[in-house]
C-alpha cells in the first residue's frame, strides 16, 4: 500500500507539471487560437534557466550559479517571458499552419541549442544536482514528495484561479472574439496583433514555469527530455481533455498521462518479458488507438468549452 | 461459531501434510526471510529509435534470468523479471522506474541505455529510494561521479577505454593530423572528450571536430567542413547508418582514405553499406572480450536459446549486469538497498573461486556463497570488477576491413590498457 501511494505521489507531481504546462497552450490555443507547436521550447527554457542558475557549481559549466531557489523559478519565468515576446514579434503576422512550422521550428532549435552549448546548459550529459526548495526539511523521499504534491497542488490552484480570472474578464472576451472572427475584433477598436502577443507571451511563461518546476522535481536535466514528441503530448493532452476549458485542459494531462502510464504497467503484467519488445509496440499502438477512440467518441474532448453568452444581451 | 470456510477433514490433513513438505524443501535459513519469487526489474527502450538493437539486449536479459533461476535463483526464491519500455523519453522511463521501484517493488533493476534517459532515474529514483542500478549500456562518464550516492553501477567500459586505445592505434599507424566527425550525443562528446586529450598526449593534432545530429539525409556540410582543415585522416565517432552517408560523402569529396572508426561500425551493414571496395584498411576499436570458456559458453547459450548470434552492442554487457545483481543479491545479507550496493563489489573478490556463466557455474557460485567463501566472477565480456566509481575497465580490440571482411586485428588486454591510460594521464 505505502509503495502504491508512493507512486502515486510521484506520479501526480508529474501529472500537475503537466497541467500547467496544458493550460498554458490551452490560453494560446484553446482562447486564442494561435497554433503553438514549440511547446518543448518553452518548456525547455524554464527549465534550463532555472538549473542553469540554481544548481550546485560545476568544473565544466559556466553556470551553475547556486542561487536560492525562488530566484530560478521567477527567473525562469521572466527569459521565457522574453523569448515568447521575441519569438512572438517575428511570427505575429503568422497564421494557423504557418505559425505551426513557425514556432515547430524554434522549438526543435532550441532543444538543439541546449543539446550543443555546452559550456552552460551540459550539452548531452545535461546539469545535474539540481536542488529542491525545503529538502532539508523532510526525511526520507516520501514526505519530501509528499510535501512537493502540496505545493505543486497549491501552485495549480493559484494558477487555474488566476486563468479564470483574467479569461472572464474583458481581457478574455477580446481573446474570444479574436479567436472566432478577427477582422470583426479588429473592426470594434481592439488590435488582434497585441492581444495575440499578449497570450501568446503569457501562456508561454506558463509552460516556462512547468519545465522550473519538474525540473526542481526530477533533479536532472537534459536536451532529451524537449523532443519534439512532448509538443506531441501536450498537445493531445489539450485536445483530448477539452481545449477552451482549463478543466478539460487538466483533465486532459491526467488522463493521457494516465494512458501513458497504465498502457506500460499493463503490458508488463500481460506479456512476459520474452516478447517485451513485441509487447511495447503494442504499448505505442495502445496509446493510439485510445487517443483516437476518444476523440472519436468526444471529439470536443472531454470537457468541451462553455458556451459563454454575454450579460449584456438585451431580448 | 460457523467457519465462513468449511474445511472437512480430509482437506485440513491434505493441507497440513502440503505445508510440511514445503517447508522440508525449502533451503532452512533462506526461504524464511525472503517472500518468493524475488523481483528484478528492467528498463530499456524497446521502441524508439534504440529499438533494432535493444530486441538482442533484451533476450540476453532474459538469458541471464533463465540461468539465474535454473542455478538456484535468489536466496532460494525463483527471480521474476519486469521489463518495462521508456520509449526513449525521459518521464516515460522514470515513470516506468517509481513503478517498479514502489509498486512492484523490485529489490534492484538493470537499464538504461539513453543517457537522458538513466540521469533523470538515477536523480528521481534509484539515489532517493536507495535501490541498485545496474545498466549495461549508458556509457556517459558523469553518471559514476558520486551522484548517485554508489547505487549505480555499470558493466559496459566507458569510453574512455575506446577512446584511448583508438588514439593508441592512430598515432602507431603515423596519423598525426586528424579531422573528426562525431555523433552530437552524450556518447559521441564523451569519446571525443577522452580522444582529444590522448592523441594530443601521443603526439598528434586534431585539425576539426565537427558534430553532426543523427538521422539527417545528407551530411555535405559536415565533411566539407571537416575537409577545409585539409586532414591527412578522419576519426568518425558514430553509428552504423549516418556513418555510411558520411564516409560516402568523405570519398565522393575526395577525402583521405585513412579512416578510424569506433565499436558501432563494426558490422557488415556498414561496410556493405558504403561498399566494400572502398573501405579497405579501415579501422576501428571495440571493447574485447577476455578470451576465455565462459565468453563462448554465453555465446553459445545465446545462440541456443534464439537462434541467434550474440555479437551486437550490448548483449554480453547486459547479461553481465543481470547476473551481478543476482550474485549480488545473493551475497547480501538481506535484500535491502544498502545490503546489495555493498555486495556488488564483492561478485569479484581478488583471491576468490572463478565462476563463470551459465545455470551450473551460478549453482556452483551459491554454493560457495553459502559455505562463506569469496567468489570471482567471469562473464560474457571478462572478469567483471568495479572500481570506486561503478565502472569497469576493460581490454580492447582492434579491428580492420580486409577485402570486405571485418577482422581482428590485434587485442590491447587489461594490463596494456591500464599502462596505456596511466601513460596518458599523467
Amino acid at each position: 500500500m505505502m509503495g502504491l501511494a508512493s507512486y502515486l505521489v510521484f506520479f501526480a507531481c508529474v501529472v500537475l507539471v503537466l497541467c500547467i504546462l496544458t493550460m498554458g497552450l490551452n490560453l494560446q490555443w484553446g482562447f486564442t487560437g494561435l497554433f503553438n507547436a514549440g511547446v518543448a521550447g518553452f518548456y525547455a527554457i524554464g527549465g534550463y534557466t532555472h538549473a542553469i542558475l540554481t544548481a550546485a557549481p560545476s568544473p565544466q559549466l559556466m553556470g551553475n550559479f547556486g542561487l536560492p531557489w525562488l530566484v530560478g523559478i521567477i527567473a525562469a519565468m521572466l527569459i521565457t517571458a522574453v523569448a515568447a515576446l521575441v519569438v512572438g514579434l517575428i511570427t505575429i503576422r503568422l497564421r494557423g499552419d504557418y505559425l505551426a512550422i513557425a514556432t515547430f521550428g524554434i522549438g526543435i532549435m532550441i532543444q538543439l541549442v541546449s543539446l550543443n552549448l555546452e559550456s552552460w546548459t551540459g550539452g548531452s550529459q545535461g546539469i545535474t544536482r539540481i536542488p529542491k526548495p525545503l529538502s532539508t526539511w523532510f526525511e526520507g523521499s516520501l514526505t519530501y514528495n509528499l510535501f512537493y504534491l502540496v505545493f505543486m497542488v497549491v501552485v495549480v490552484a493559484l494558477v487555474y484561479w488566476a486563468l479564470e480570472r483574467i479569461l472572464s474578464s474583458p481581457w478574455g472576451r477580446v481573446l474570444r472574439a479574436i479567436r472566432e472572427d478577427e477582422m470583426a475584433a479588429s473592426s470594434l477598436g481592439k488590435s488582434p496583433l497585441s492581444y495575440r502577443l499578449q497570450s501568446f507571451v503569457l501562456g508561454s511563461t506558463l509552460m516556462g514555469l512547468a519545465g522550473a518546476l519538474y525540473v526542481t522535481f526530477i533533479g536532472f536535466v537534459s536536451p532529451f527530455d524537449f523532443l519534439p514528441i512532448l509538443t506531441f503530448q501536450v498537445w493531445a493532452m489539450l485536445i483530448v481533455g477539452g481545449s477552451g476549458n482549463n478543466r478539460g485542459a487538466m483533465l486532459g494531462a491526467l488522463v493521457v498521462w494516465g494512458i501513458w502510464a497504465a498502457s506500460g504497467v499493463a503490458v508488463s503484467k500481460w506479456v512476459p518479458p520474452s516478447h517485451a519488445a513485441q509487447g511495447a509496440a503494442i504499448q505505442v499502438i495502445l496509446i493510439g488507438l485510445t487517443l483516437v477512440l476518444m476523440l472519436l467518441f468526444k471529439p470536443r474532448g472531454l470537457l468541451g468549452e462553455r458556451a459563454v453568452v454575454s450579460r449584456h444581451l438585451v431580448w | 461459531m460457523q467457519l465462513p470456510i468449511t474445511v472437512t477433514r480430509m482437506g485440513l490433513n491434505r493441507r497440513l501434510l502440503g505445508l510440511l513438505l514445503a517447508f522440508a524443501a525449502a533451503p532452512a535459513a533462506w526461504a524464511q526471510s525472503t517472500a518468493c519469487p524475488v523481483k528484478v526489474g528492467g528498463i530499456l527502450p524497446l521502441t524508439g529509435s534504440m529499438a533494432p538493437i535493444t530486441k538482442k539486449i533484451a533476450q540476453s536479459a532474459e538469458l541471464a534470468i533463465e540461468h539465474v533461476n535454473q542455478g538456484g535463483g535468489v536466496k532460494g526464491c525463483p527471480v521474476q523479471f519486469i521489463l518495462r519500455d521508456d520509449q526513449g523519453q525521459p518521464t516515460v522511463g522514470v515513470d516506468a522506474a517509481k513503478y517498479l521501484v514502489d509498486v512492484e517493488r523490485v529489490q534492484a533493476f538493470t537499464g538504461t541505455i539513453s543517457s537522458g534517459v538513466t540521469g533523470p532515474i538515477i536523480s528521481a529514483v534509484t539515489a532517493p529510494s536507495k535501490v541498485v542500478q545496474i545498466s549495461c549500456c549508458s556509457s556517459a562518464s558523469a553518471f559514476t561521479d558520486g551522484r548517485s550516492a554508489g547505487y549505480f553501477f555499470r558493466t559496459l567500459p566507458t569510453s574512455k577505454t575506446q577512446a584511448y586505445a583508438t588514439a593508441s592505434e592512430v598515432s602507431r599507424r603515423g596519423m598525426k593530423r586528424l579531422a573528426v566527425i562525431y555523433v552530437n550525443t552524450d556518447f559521441g562528446t564523451d569519446m571525443l572528450r577522452f580522444y582529444r586529450g590522448a592523441h594530443k598526449k601521443l603526439g598528434g593534432e586534431i585539425l576539426a571536430e565537427v558534430a553532426y545530429n543523427d538521422n539527417q539525409p545528407s551530411y555535405r556540410a559536415e565533411v566539407t567542413r571537416a575537409l577545409a582543415s585539409k586532414p591527412e585522416a578522419l576519426l568518425l565517432i558514430g553509428f552504423p547508418k549516418d556513418a555510411v552517408t558520411i564516409i560516402r560523402e568523405w570519398l565522393s569529396q575526395g577525402g583521405p582514405r585513412k579512416v578510424a572508426l569506433n565499436n558501432s561500425m563494426r558490422t557488415m551493414d556498414f561496410v556493405n553499406g558504403v561498399g566494400a571496395q572502398f573501405v579497405e584498411d579501415f579501422f576501428g576499436m571495440d571493447n574485447a572480450q577476455e578470451p576465455g570458456p565462459h565468453v563462448d559458453a554465453f555465446n553459445d547459450a545465446f545462440q541456443k536459446k534464439w537462434n541467434t548470434d550474440s555479437k551486437g552492442p550490448g548483449v554480453h554487457t547486459q547479461y553481465d549486469a543481470v547476473m551481478v545483481m543476482a550474485l549480488a543479491m545473493n551475497i547480501a545479507k538481506d535484500l535491502s538497498g544498502p545490503s546489495i550496493r555493498e555486495a556488488v563489489r564483492r561478485v569479484h573478490t581478488p583471491g576468490g573461486t572463478p565462476v563463470g556463466t551459465g545455470p551450473a557455474e551460478f549453482k556452483k557460485a551459491i554454493e560457495l556463497i553459502r559455505a562463506g567463501k569469496p567468489i570471482k566472477y567471469f562473464g560474457a565480456t571478462g572478469p567483471i570488477e568495479f572500481d570506486a566509481n561503478g565502472d569497469v575497465s576493460g581490454p580492447a580490440l582492434v579491428w580492420k576491413i580486409t577485402g570486405g571482411q571485418i577482422v581482428t586485428d590485434r587485442t590491447i588486454g587489461l594490463t596494456d590498457m591500464q599502462a596505456l591510460t596511466r601513460r596518458v594521464e599523467e
